[in-house]
């Protein structure tokens, strides 16, 4: 795996020509990434804005995005890996399979026309959207793209970025990451960081029924997670902070109701591209904020004595 | 052994019998029990029903054996020694961690029913067989070694470097992959005797059929090669 190559959304407006929106519909799910970064606003380096950009679409169906697009590549449901594993091969002027090729929804030509787009391009992006990254193939179809963004760099400059969905899930990940080396699934029982998706990401702990307590700030996985995920949360301990009533908290034993950060609460949210933009409130709250809450509840954990294993008798006795 | 952050005693969990000893029985469900057989270098464990992750992660050698399913991470990054599950086993069998660049170095993995994603995920050396099928991703990023399949469904061999998948079932293949012939392997003849040996057969005879050779994967560019038997007829 190559990471990730990246760059600012400041430095798309100002330099790239050549873009690729994969698995998106940012028309709809990202209505001023258009207009304010990625396709219209002129750049010092891109100064006929619009017209000096090219855009393409990759996607199994034709959304509204497809209309602002140049080109429009339809692919069959889950074949977005096996169409980046071939344009990995076709960069680097290996053969492939016609036959096989055709059976992603997509021909050779068309292939062969975009990868030389790409090398042709002076500042290329792409940015991907959970069409890629939540079908078939998951980390590896974000993997591949990965990896091709890096592998490009040997002809020209080019960079990607996940278009994140839900408020600050960026800023999740960076603050995790510049505080135990990890972006998520982090297990932080030994007293130390442990990395491994798959073991300890919180579906995951949730569907093994691994936890026995749940402490759930800012996210509702009672309306997104699978059911059994669901059903352990609702038997266990869990606590939910949120500003307003949610699926979570409605299953939860706990919900302490939060000031709105960005509208009753100061804080930091991370774009995109990993820019955190601070939040100036423009209402009072009466509800305390999520850090408030944190820190209270972390000082009254510190004045409980450490957890010592039961004692044989009292163990024997529950027996 | 650990549960969450506290180390514990063993006995607080399980019945212990008999005297300190290489050979290790473990009776009863231990599905949810992790790292079994870590880093060993010698002895056998027998585990007489279902194991958790990490079964026999970054062991050197000695043997393992369990009878029922056994969960992700089986022999991850095992350099030596010999695993055997009757059952089924999660993903990740063999596999390189999060991170790291080579998976399994060496020593052989046996399932006897399925296996889930990125089976042998850039293994060096070593056999890994699964008798059932796998899901996608076997082979993912292989360095070396040989697998081989009862069936696989999709990206078999995806980004390999080098090595041996053989799959004797046919496979959806991916377009890196180039087609090179239609024969019999004649070290497959060999392999099998060996494979014999673990109680795996795989079909040699020429009169039945016969492996088509597939090389790849191109994206990297790779030499690795996939052999799908083909009966004839």
């Amino acid at each position: 795996m190559g990471g990730k190559v990246s760059c600012t959304l400041g430095e798309v407006t100002n330099r790239a020509d050549f873009i690729i929106f994969w698995g998106g519909n940012p028309a709809e799910c990202h209505p001023r990434h258009f207009t304010k970064y990625s396709l219209t606003p002129k750049g010092r380096f891109v100064p006929d804005g619009r017209k000096g950009r090219t855009a393409v679409l990759v996607d199994i169906r034709e959304t509204p995005s497809a209309k602002a697009a140049d080109i429009f590549l339809q692919l069959r449901p889950s074949k977005d890996f096996e169409v980046l594993t071939t344009l990995r091969a076709l960069i680097k002027d290996q053969r492939v399979d016609p036959a096989a090729v055709a059976e992603t929804g997509l021909t050779l030509e068309q292939l062969q026309d975009l990868v030389d787009r790409m090398k042709k391009a002076r500042f290329g992006a792409m940015f991907f959207g959970m069409g890629l990254s939540m079908t078939r193939g998951k980390h590896m179809n974000s993997g591949a793209l990965l990896n091709l963004a890096a592998e490009m760099n040997a002809f020209t400059k080019f960079v990607c970025m996940p278009m994140r969905g839900h408020g600050n899930v960026t800023g999740a990940d960076v603050v995790l990451r510049y505080t135990t080396g990890y972006p998520f699934g982090v297990n932080l029982s030994r007293g130390y960081p442990r990395y491994n998706p798959g073991e300890f990401s919180t579906v995951d702990l949730l569907v093994r029924g691994d936890n026995d307590a749940a402490f759930i700030l800012g996210a509702d996985p009672g309306a997104t997670m699978p059911q059994p995920a669901i059903e352990h949360l609702a038997s266990i301990p869990t606590i939910v902070l949120d500003p307003k009533v949610t699926h979570t908290s409605r299953l939860s034993r706990v919900h302490i109701t939060t000031a709105v950060t960005g509208v009753s609460a100061p804080g930091t949210a991370y774009r995109m591209d990993e820019i955190p933009l601070p939040l100036a409130p423009a209402l009072r709250s009466p509800y305390p904020t999520d850090e408030e809450v944190v820190r209270r509840i972390r000082r009254a954990v510190a004045r409980r004595p450490a957890w010592q294993p039961v004692d044989e008798n009292v163990r024997s006795a529950i027996a | 052994m650990w549960l969450g952050k506290n180390r514990r005693r063993l006995d607080e969990f399980f019945d212990v019998e008999g005297e300190k000893s290489e050979e290790l029985r473990i009776v009863g469900d231990a599905g949810r029990v992790k790292w079994i057989g870590r880093d060993m270098t010698r002895g056998r464990i027998a585990v007489e029903g279902h194991a958790g992750m990490h079964l026999g992660s970054r062991m050197a050698g000695g043997a393992i054996e369990v009878s029922g399913d056994v969960s992700d991470w089986l022999g991850a990054e095992m350099s030596g020694g010999a695993i055997h599950v009757r059952g089924n086993a999660g993903g990740q069998v063999g596999a390189a961690y999060r991170g790291s660049l080579a998976g399994m170095r060496d020593g052989t993995i046996v399932i006897d029913g399925r296996a889930g994603l990125e089976v042998g995920q850039r293994m060096k050396r070593g056999t890994i067989v699964v008798s059932g099928g796998v899901r996608d991703f076997a082979g993912l990023e292989m360095r070396g070694g040989t697998i081989v399949l009862g069936a696989a469904e999709l990206r078999t061999g995806a980004w390999m470097l080098r090595g041996t998948i053989v799959v004797l079932q046919s496979i959806p293949i991916l377009p890196t992959f180039a087609y090179a012939s239609t024969y019999s392997p004649t070290f497959l003849g060999l392999y099998a005797q060996r494979l014999k040996r673990l109680g795996v057969e795989i079909p040699v005879d020429e009169h039945a059929g016969a492996y088509r050779r597939y090389t790849g994967d191109a994206a990297i560019p790779g030499k690795g090669e996939l052999l799908v038997w083909e009966p004839r007829g």
